[in-house]
């Protein structure tokens, strides 16, 4: 199996499916990649010749940021908003959507799974 | 959608006049405004403000890191209590 960009080796499928396997890489990039070096992308990624996939990885370091090195610069620019102390850096501290959603509903994918909040009844309900 | 590049940063003018002279006299006291819409440009950076939530007032040191934003982004106008029955189980 191919390996492209450090320590990712991207599976059986076509090359332009198998290299979305890169994190930072999508449908878009992907097509870009196999554009630019000019390779069929209906080839398998392991039938793709050590010449091909050394033109794919030359090209992805030129030209993109991806894995760690993409990681590292989305960390840092939310680590930036944290230290400023501004309204968006708050909502990464908090957990919470910082873009304006609402938060009456939905908003799991921020706030994590449900956790189920106790109804308080009334004095009167009680007795 | 995002302000026209062709205007430029939206900057308080009276702020800016006021930051400016600032700048001259070697004064740092705190600005107080009420101009949260005011884009933070580079000639704000290590100046202090006060900035307005609707209630007080928010001190505001400004850095490199804040230019390009908006002076309300530092000046919260909520503030989150917990909600209710949230309180510690005690003897029943």
């Amino acid at each position: 199996m191919p390996r492209i960009a450090g320590i990712d080796i991207p599976n059986e499928k076509r090359a332009i499916v198998a290299l979305q396997y890169i994190h930072g890489i999508g449908p878009a990039i992907a097509k870009r990649i196999i554009e630019a070096t000019g390779i069929n992308p209906a080839t398998r990624a392991r039938d793709l010749t050590e010449d091909e996939t050394k033109r794919i990885a030359i090209e992805i370091e030129q030209k993109y940021t991806v894995e760690g090195a993409l990681r590292r610069l989305v960390t840092s620019n939310v680590q930036r908003l944290k230290d400023i102390g501004c309204y968006r850096g708050m909502r990464h501290r908090k957990g919470l959507p910082a873009r304006g959603q609402r938060t009456k509903t939905n908003s799991r994918t921020r706030k994590g799974k449900a956790k189920t909040v106790a109804v308080k009844r009334s004095v009167k309900a009680m007795r | 959608m995002s302000r026209s590049l062709k205007k430029g940063p939206y900057v308080d003018a009276k702020l800016m006049r006021k930051v400016l002279r600032q700048k001259a006299s070697s004064d740092s006291s705190p600005i107080k405004t009420w101009s949260r819409r005011c884009t933070v440009v580079p000639e704000f950076v290590n100046h202090t403000f006060e900035v307005h939530n609707g209630k007080t007032f928010h001190k505001v040191f400004i850095v490199e890191d804040m230019v390009g934003h908006k002076l309300g982004e530092f000046s919260p106008t909520r503030v989150f209590r917990g909600h209710t029955g949230k309180k510690v189980k005690g003897p029943a």
